[in-house]
This record gives C-alpha cells, sequence and structure tokens, in this order.
C-alpha cells in the first residue's frame, strides 16, 4: 500500500515539484480506503437516502441485490387495454394502454422522499416490455426475477407473441441473419429482439408549458382538422390526411389526460399519508407541499425549481419507463433548469431556497436515478455491469449566442454530484475555450475525486455535427445554426439536439453496435466463427490461402464489414418502420412541438437526423492489422498459415511468436507506422463505410466509437487476436481507447494519437487513466487544465479520466464489503467497482495509470 | 493455461442428456435468446474467460458439468 503523501517529485521548469495532497487531512488516509472517505451528502436526509437506497445494479447479466424482481402491474394493465381496444387506431390503443397502466398501477410513496414517483408496484420491481420481444420476457421468466404470478406473466407473454415488435420484424429477414445477429459477437442483436432503446424527451415544453395547455394545443388542432373536412370544396387528395392526424392529436389528448391524473394521484396520496398517518410535522408539512406540487405540475407550467424537479421526473419515467423503456437520462439540465434556479434560488420569487437547497434537491434526484429500475434484456443487463442502466446527463458548453452556457444550477449539479458519490446518473460536460474556471473546477473535483465523470465532449465538434447533420433534414427543419448548440449526448457520446422539438425518439435512429474485432476474426476464416458459435457468421469472402497480399485481408474485412452494417441498420429501420405503426409515442408525440404541429407519431416524424453506429473493439483489430502488415508482409517473419495455426493454439506452442506479435507497434504512442494503419482503418473503412448508408431520417451514418462493457462480452466471445491477445480476453475498452496497458508513452503521445483521426467520425470514447497522487495535489487542477486545453486544441472529440489506484481497487477485490463508495469509469459509464465481475474489475487494473513527465508538461504548457 | 480440450470436455449434443448445460454452474443464458446459452468452462490463466455459444442448453453437455450457479463475480 502507498502513501498518497509519498508520490513522486518531478523537476519542471526550473522547480521542483511536490505532488502532496492538496488537503492535508488527506496524507493520513491510506491510499486503499481513499474513495470511502470523499462523500458529503449535504444533508441528513440525503445520507439517509443513500444508506437505504434500492440499487438495482446488474452485472454478467444478473441482479446483484436478492431483492430485485420484475413487477407485472404494467404487463398486466397494457395487456388488459390492449384486449378491450381491439379494432381502434393503433395510436389510440397505445395511448389507452398508457392510461390504463397509469389509472390503475398501485403507487409507491418512500420516507423521506421529496421527489415522488416510481414506474413499478414496488420500489424494489421494475416493468416489463412485452410488446416489444417476447424473447426478452422469456428469459425473465426463467431467472430468479420472474415477474409473479409466474402464470399470469407466461400468458401475458404468449399474447403479445403475434402483436409484439419482434414478431412484426422478424419476417423480413432471412433467419440465418438473425441467428448471427443474435449472438451479440460480431454485431449487436437488433432493437426488435432487444428491446433496446433511448430517446432525448423534450422536458422544456412540460416545464414551460404544463400538459394542460398541450391538450388544448391538440384540441385545437383537432378542431382544425375537422373544419378542414368540412370545407367546401372537399379534395380527396388532401382531406384524408386528416384522419390519421386526428387520431395521433386524439391519443396525445387521451395520453397527456392520464399523465395529469395519475400525477395528480400521486399528489393525494401524499396528501393522505400527511393527514392521517404522518406523526412528524415538519414532514407533514413536506407532504403537503409534494401533494400541492404534483397537483400543479406536470399540468400546468413550473414555477419554481421544486416544481421543475417533479414535473422531470414525471417525464422521465412516463418516457423511459412506462409508455416504452427507453435508456438514457438525456437532457441539458443546467439550461433546462436555470430559469427555476433564477426563481427560487435568486429571485426567492417562488419555492424560495438558498443554493444549499438546489443542491439538496439534485442529490435527491440522483438518488431517485440511482434506484430507477430497468427491465431491459439480458444483453443490456451484461453489458452496463455495475450500473441499473445508462443514465446519462449534460451540463456546459454554449448556448444558442456561442456564449458560455454555464450557470450557478451547473456548478449545483456538479457539487451535488462530488457529495452524494453514486455511479449514476453520469454527467457529459461540454467543453468551451468560453467554459467558466469555477465550473472547470467543480468538473476538475469529480473527476479527481474518481467518479469517473464529468466524460468530456468538445462544445465546437458537437455543434458542427448538429449543422451538419440539419443539412439532411427531410423537411427541411433541421437545427438552426443557433438551435445547434442545443445538445445532449443521447447515452454515452453521441451528441442530439434537446429542446421542444427535433430530438432524437428512438435508438432506431441511432445506436447498436458492430464489432470489427470479430469481423477480422471471421475474414481471417473466410467468414467462419470458430472460436464461439463454430458456425458461418459472415459471408464467405476467402480461404486464408487466397489472402495473398495485405490489401487482400483488407479488403476482405471490407466486404465482411459491409455485410454486417448494413444488416445491423437495416433491421433499425425496419423497427422503425413497425414502432411508428404499433409503438406509438402519443405522449412523447405530445410533448413534441414538431408532432404537435403535424399531427404525427415521435417515431415517424424525423426533422434532425442524427445517424449513427457504435463500433466496439476497433483498436484491437486495428492493432491486429497492424502487426499482420509489420510480421507477415513487410518482415516476412511468419506466414499467414502460421498465425492462423498459432491462434487456433491460443498460442500454446507458440510463444515466442506471441511477444513478436505482442510487441509489433500499438496505437496510442504516437508511433507513425502503427497510427498510419489505424487512422486510415478508422476514416476510410470504419467510417468510410459507414456513411455510404443512408439511414431512415435521409442522413449518412457515422460511426460512434463507444464501448460501455461490450468490451468485455465481445472480448470474452472472440479467440485470440493477433495483436497478440489470448483468447477470452477483453477487447479494447473505448472507442479510440489504446489497449489496456499499451499506451506506453504518456498521456501527450495517445492524444497526439487520437488527433490524428478525424475524418467519417461522430464520436469516439478515450478512456485515460491518471496518477492519483498528482491529480489530488496542489497542482493537479493546474495539469489536468492544461490537458484539457491541448485536448480541444488537437480537435478530440472525447476525454474520461479513471483516477483511482490499484492499490484500492486490490483492497476492493478483497474485501468488497468495505468498498461500497468505489465507483470507477467502465467506458461511457460509471459503475461501482465492487458490483462488477472480477474480470472486468481486472480489466480497469490493467489499464495505464498515466503520469506526467516533465516532458508531457511542456507539452501541455502547463504554468506552475 | 487453458484446460486441454477433448470431445468430452466441450460441450456436444446429447438428446434427452441428464446433465443439460442448463443447470451446470459454468452456463450463462445467451444474451438474446433463453433457449441457446454461453459455457464459460474455457478459462485461461491470464484471466480471460473463452465463451463457447450453445445452440440447445437442453440437449448438450460435457464432462465438466457441475450443477449449480456461479456468482456474477466469476462470470464476465
Amino acid at each position: 500500500m502507498n502513501d498518497i503523501a509519498s508520490a513522486k517529485v518531478l523537476e519542471y521548469k526550473g522547480k521542483t515539484l511536490n505532488f502532496t495532497p492538496e488537503d492535508p487531512a488527506e496524507a493520513k488516509i491510506p491510499s486503499d480506503e481513499l474513495h470511502e472517505h470523499l462523500q458529503k451528502p449535504s444533508t441528513a436526509r440525503t445520507k439517509r437516502l443513500k444508506e437505504r437506497c434500492r440499487w438495482k445494479h446488474a452485472s454478467a447479466g444478473e441482479f446483484i441485490e436478492k431483492s430485485v424482481t420484475a413487477g407485472i402491474e404494467r404487463m398486466r394493465y397494457l395487456t388488459e387495454a390492449h384486449k378491450a381496444s381491439e379494432g381502434q387506431p393503433e395510436v389510440i390503443r397505445r395511448a389507452l394502454g398508457l392510461a390504463n397502466v397509469l389509472n390503475k398501477s398501485t403507487l409507491v410513496l418512500q420516507e423521506d422522499e421529496f421527489i415522488v414517483g416510481y414506474h413499478a408496484e414496488d420500489p424494489n420491481m421494475f416493468p416489463l416490455y412485452p410488446e416489444l420481444s417476447h424473447m426478452a420476457v422469456q428469459d425473465y421468466l426463467r431467472s430468479d426475477y420472474s415477474p409473479q404470478p409466474a402464470d399470469e406473466a407466461a400468458a401475458i407473454n404468449d399474447y403479445w407473441k403475434p402483436h409484439s415488435l419482434q414478431s412484426k420484424c422478424q419476417p423480413y429477414f432471412d433467419p440465418a441473419d438473425l441467428g448471427r445477429m443474435y449472438q451479440v459477437s460480431s454485431m449487436e442483436a437488433p432493437p426488435f429482439a432487444s428491446g433496446y432503446n433511448s430517446i432525448v424527451p423534450p422536458y422544456e415544453t412540460v416545464l414551460e408549458d404544463g400538459l394542460l395547455a398541450r391538450i388544448k394545443l391538440a384540441e385545437k388542432h383537432i378542431a382544425e382538422a375537422q373544419a378542414d373536412m368540412s370545407t367546401f370544396p372537399w379534395n380527396g387528395t388532401k382531406g384524408l390526411d386528416n384522419i390519421a392526424k386526428i387520431d395521433h392529436w386524439k391519443a396525445m389528448v387521451i395520453a397527456c389526460k392520464a399523465v395529469i391524473s395519475w400525477a395528480r394521484r400521486q399528489g393525494r396520496l401524499c396528501r393522505i399519508v400527511a393527514e392521517n398517518f404522518e406523526t412528524d410535522p415538519k414532514r407533514q408539512a413536506e407532504l403537503l407541499e409534494v401533494a400541492d406540487i404534483c397537483h400543479r405540475v406536470p399540468a400546468e407550467p413550473c414555477k419554481g425549481l421544486k416544481d421543475a424537479m417533479q414535473a422531470k421526473f414525471f417525464t422521465f419515467l412516463i418516457c423511459h419507463a412506462i409508455e416504452r423503456y427507453a435508456s438514457g437520462y438525456a437532457q441539458k439540465e443546467d439550461t433546462l433548469l436555470w430559469p427555476y434556479y433564477k426563481a427560487s434560488v435568486i429571485d426567492k420569487k417562488f419555492q424560495p431556497m438558498d443554493h444549499m437547497g438546489a443542491v439538496e434537491l439534485v442529490e435527491m434526484e440522483r438518488l431517485k436515478i440511482s434506484e430507477h429500475g430497468a427491465g431491459k434484456s439480458r444483453a443490456y443487463r451484461e453489458i452496463f455491469p455495475g450500473s441499473n442502466d445508462l443514465f446519462i446527463l449534460t451540463v456546459g458548453g454554449t448556448n444558442a449566442k456561442g456564449e458560455d452556457a454555464c450557470n450557478d444550477m451547473t456548478d449545483a449539479i456538479l457539487e451535488a454530484t462530488k457529495r452524494i458519490r453514486t455511479a449514476e446518473p453520469s454527467i457529459v460536460f461540454r467543453y468551451s475555450k468560453k467554459s467558466r474556471e469555477k465550473t472547470l473546477r467543480w468538473v476538475f473535483e469529480c473527476i479527481r475525486d474518481g467518479l469517473g465523470y464529468p466524460s468530456i465532449k468538445h462544445d465546437e465538434i458537437g455543434t458542427a455535427q448538429m449543422k451538419e447533420y440539419a443539412k439532411f433534414s427531410l423537411n427541411g427543419n433541421g437545427a438552426t445554426d443557433e438551435e445547434a448548440h442545443n445538445w445532449v449526448n443521447v447515452l454515452c457520446m453521441s451528441p442530439g439536439l434537446h429542446g421542444r422539438r427535433k430530438t432524437q425518439k428512438t435508438r432506431s435512429e441511432g445506436g447498436s453496435s458492430v464489432f470489427p474485432a470479430k469481423v477480422l476474426e471471421i475474414t481471417l476464416n473466410d467468414g467462419y466463427d470458430w472460436s464461439y458459435a463454430d458456425m458461418q457468421l459472415g459471408p464467405k469472402t476467402g480461404e486464408l490461402s487466397s489472402l495473398k497480399t495485405f490489401e487482400d485481408i483488407w479488403e476482405a474485412f471490407r466486404k465482411q464489414y459491409q455485410y454486417a452494417i448494413n444488416l445491423g441498420i437495416s433491421t433499425k429501420d425496419v423497427s422503425r418502420y413497425f414502432e411508428q405503426r404499433y409503438l406509438q409515442l402519443p405522449f412523447v408525440s405530445a410533448i413534441d412541438d414538431g408532432c404537435m404541429e403535424f399531427g404525427m407519431d415521435a417515431c415517424a416524424l424525423s426533422e434532425q437526423p442524427n445517424a449513427w453506429h457504435n463500433e466496439v473493439s476497433t483498436v484491437v483489430a486495428a492493432n491486429s492489422l497492424v502487426a499482420i502488415k509489420k510480421l507477415v508482409f513487410e518482415e516476412k517473419k511468419y506466414t499467414l498459415e502460421q498465425l492462423s495455426q498459432a491462434l487456433k493454439a491460443n498460442w500454446e506452442g507458440f510463444e515466442e511468436m506471441r511477444v513478436d506479435f505482442k510487441r509489433a507497434p500499438k496505437w496510442g504512442n504516437d508511433d507513425e507506422y502503427a497510427d498510419s494503419i489505424v487512422s486510415r482503418f478508422y476514416e476510410e473503412v470504419i467510417g468510410g463505410e459507414l456513411r455510404k448508408i443512408t439511414n431512415y431520417s435521409g442522413a449518412p451514418v457515422l460511426p460512434t466509437g463507444q464501448a460501455v462493457g461490450l468490451y468485455m462480452e465481445v472480448g470474452s466471445r472472440m479467440g485470440p487476436t493477433p495483436d497478440g491477445r489470448f483468447g477470452g480476453e477483453a477487447a479494447d475498452d473505448g472507442g479510440i481507447s489504446p489497449y489496456m496497458g499499451t499506451d506506453k508513452k504518456g498521456p501527450t503521445a495517445v492524444l497526439r494519437s487520437v488527433s490524428k483521426v478525424q475524418k467519417n467520425q461522430k464520436a469516439n470514447l478515450l478512456n485515460q487513466r491518471l496518477s492519483v497522487p498528482i491529480m489530488r495535489s496542489k497542482h493537479g487542477f493546474e495539469i489536468w487544465n492544461a490537458y484539457m486545453k491541448t485536448w480541444h486544441e488537437l480537435n478530440i472529440d472525447h476525454v474520461q479520466f479513471n483516477v483511482v489506484s490499484t492499490d484500492e481497487m486490490r483492497a476492493a477485490q478483497r474485501e468488497p464489503e468495505k468498498h461500497s463508495d468505489l465507483i470507477v469509469r467502465v467506458s461511457g459509464y460509471s459503475a461501482r467497482f465492487v458490483d462488477l465481475p472480477t474480470y472486468g474489475q481486472n480489466t480497469i487494473i490493467a489499464r495505464q495509470e498515466q503520469d506526467f513527465s516533465a516532458s508531457d508538461l511542456e507539452f501541455l504548457n502547463v504554468e506552475i | 493455461m487453458e484446460a486441454e480440450k477433448s470431445l468430452q470436455n466441450q460441450p456436444y449434443t446429447e438428446v434427452g442428456t441428464a446433465k443439460p448445460c442448463r443447470i451446470c454452474k459454468w452456463q450463462t443464458p445467451d444474451p438474446t435468446d433463453p433457449h441457446r446459452g454461453q459455457c464459460t468452462a474455457n478459462r485461461h490463466a491470464m484471466g480471460g474467460v473463452w465463451k463457447r455459444w450453445l445452440r440447445d442448453v437442453e440437449n448438450t453437455t460435457c464432462s465438466r458439468h457441475e450443477e449449480g450457479k456461479l456468482s456474477f463475480r466469476d462470470h464476465v
């Protein structure tokens, strides 16, 4: 075990730098338990809420807490409504289904809560979605956390089989292709098989207008459409369009009324408890205040910060968990809440409070998200190990005028985050040269406390991307130059618009994955997967003996990759075709200004394209290509046949050969040989081929490299690779990050390598692990700040940091019960370390811990 | 290093087997299709867990079959 205070000394610009802790008190804390000493909840209430938080982390496909189980109420009431509404327009059926769930479901109210609402009948439960994928529900029925009564759940799932999105989409594909996708080894399963989804809800309309105003708007449109239909002279080529529109507006009215009624029912519950059961006068008064808030919002516009937080949470529950499952927590939270922060904290006009009151509210919000349960499929319980789901919000950046968008709400969010220490929701900070230092300091404080977030996105790159995609808008109403600044990360990495309209409503627009390392593995075996499934996994692109040159391999890979991405994106678009016919989102449509204007469903209307597909394991593939080129085709030290033999033997009996392949140049060391091949691979193949595809929204699809926990799953479904990796070892953990432990030339060499990939990319995740003593020293902020400025100047899209020591991670492996507050960045999200499988924990430990040498500091131009 | 492979210690089809992979501790369900599975018995000394896909978890078995369930910590 090392002492934090015993860090190295560095000579820099004639000065001797000592990296002793900025807070001298930390010198007394053993380095292997540091993170158990960092939480500082702002109030006794949030401390209690954290202690009793009902975490629903999953790992290796299983829920960690034994008390967590699937609920039955949502599927029961949805099914009941579906049966009762046969013969009605599908969008009306969807609205009636939502209304039945909201009207009949059990409400949950927990001690100490101020933000109320839940999406299942018990706070240990989560809902299921048989209308999406019957396979995903079947998996739950066979698990320890099946909904009860199990017979009823099975009957419900059987009922949905012919009606589910899965059943609607499957007939349009070759079963062999689908079988390949379902394995999640070279491609992610299509959304209709997994039920996975994400969304950016237009929270702005709910907070600004209130749902009563949305109802009035829909009713006005219905009246106008009906008037149009009765106007002389009738024109059948246009008049009939009104029918579908009227149905959509009617469905919006049903959905909004149901949500208001549900929120008010929640308020009545608070009032009943306050007036009949609560004995503490303070809590009584608080419950009555919550009752009043729930009666007012989301029906009416929000007037203060408490209103806004509650209305936002209700909207989140509907959009992400009740109307349909959707991962994510996408919102520009500081911008969204700023008017209400101003009203309550600065002007004290409504729900007056001080800054710390706002901090407490954010802490409570974070804990609500921490106990949110997601009824996602097994694949997604595997690939976000140590977390509930992907909950990611965005702050910072620039506003529509191009000015710094940071405000005191930004700081309240970051301060609450640092104090309460939860793995979720994660935060993205849009870094701009205009970002104020006060806020940057909060960003740094969260990072150096080891939260693994905020992850940092380049503000200008994201804004330029919104402008570029707007050019492809099918209705000519993409983002304006001003609106292009209004972006958030949809999930971990990919920017998309936020606001009153034009936001992404379904993951069939952007999302899902392809795994280049596995694609390369089958490329070297004529499309056959010998290492996992023992079957043909892609087209036949040539026996090994026919691959005579490096370019032959390159082109064979290209064909395999084309097959995988074409299938991936066509399955998403087919999903979207059926989503808008059978899985309409009347509530989401009601709160989107575009859907409201046109009388269209949210899954159908596309104003701003946002087409992307995730590449996971690109660096293993790229490093393998580098090694093949060097050792087989240039140095001719080995033949492809010898390489194939060694791989089939998992390098056993070929140890020297493995060392050669392991030592071949690797990405991330500013090595021109490796970097030229790798950057060509990214720009010409990974991005270049992808952008040839046009998706539903009319835009070219671009790659978003983000590994999440897929790098573990893909690694375990893959044999050994020519980069020297053993079979079953994890793949690379970012999107453009060097393979773990191979970036030996320091942090600035990594930046120089990564900056060489610029063309044909949407986003690329860069995972870096920084030295704990340096970051916690009095020089930590200056070094990090200089690093960020250089990163920005090099035009790199993203970076995220782990600041956690190997000592502490090893200690947590030995005694997990003592390290519940140790959080690590996995990839695109953070996780509680002790909730990761040992396999995943070891991948975090294996990452290169970057020190800063004097030459690094010079490159960064650090002023100390 | 990885356990020596033979026909018997890798999953093979045995219709109606009394020791199906579905109840084996090394098995974990397929990520998408509940009728399929994944075998995790191949574990490398360097820490790799090299999975094998199981087409039919009811009618596949091998000599390493052990009834039970591993902790999430021992899976991927």
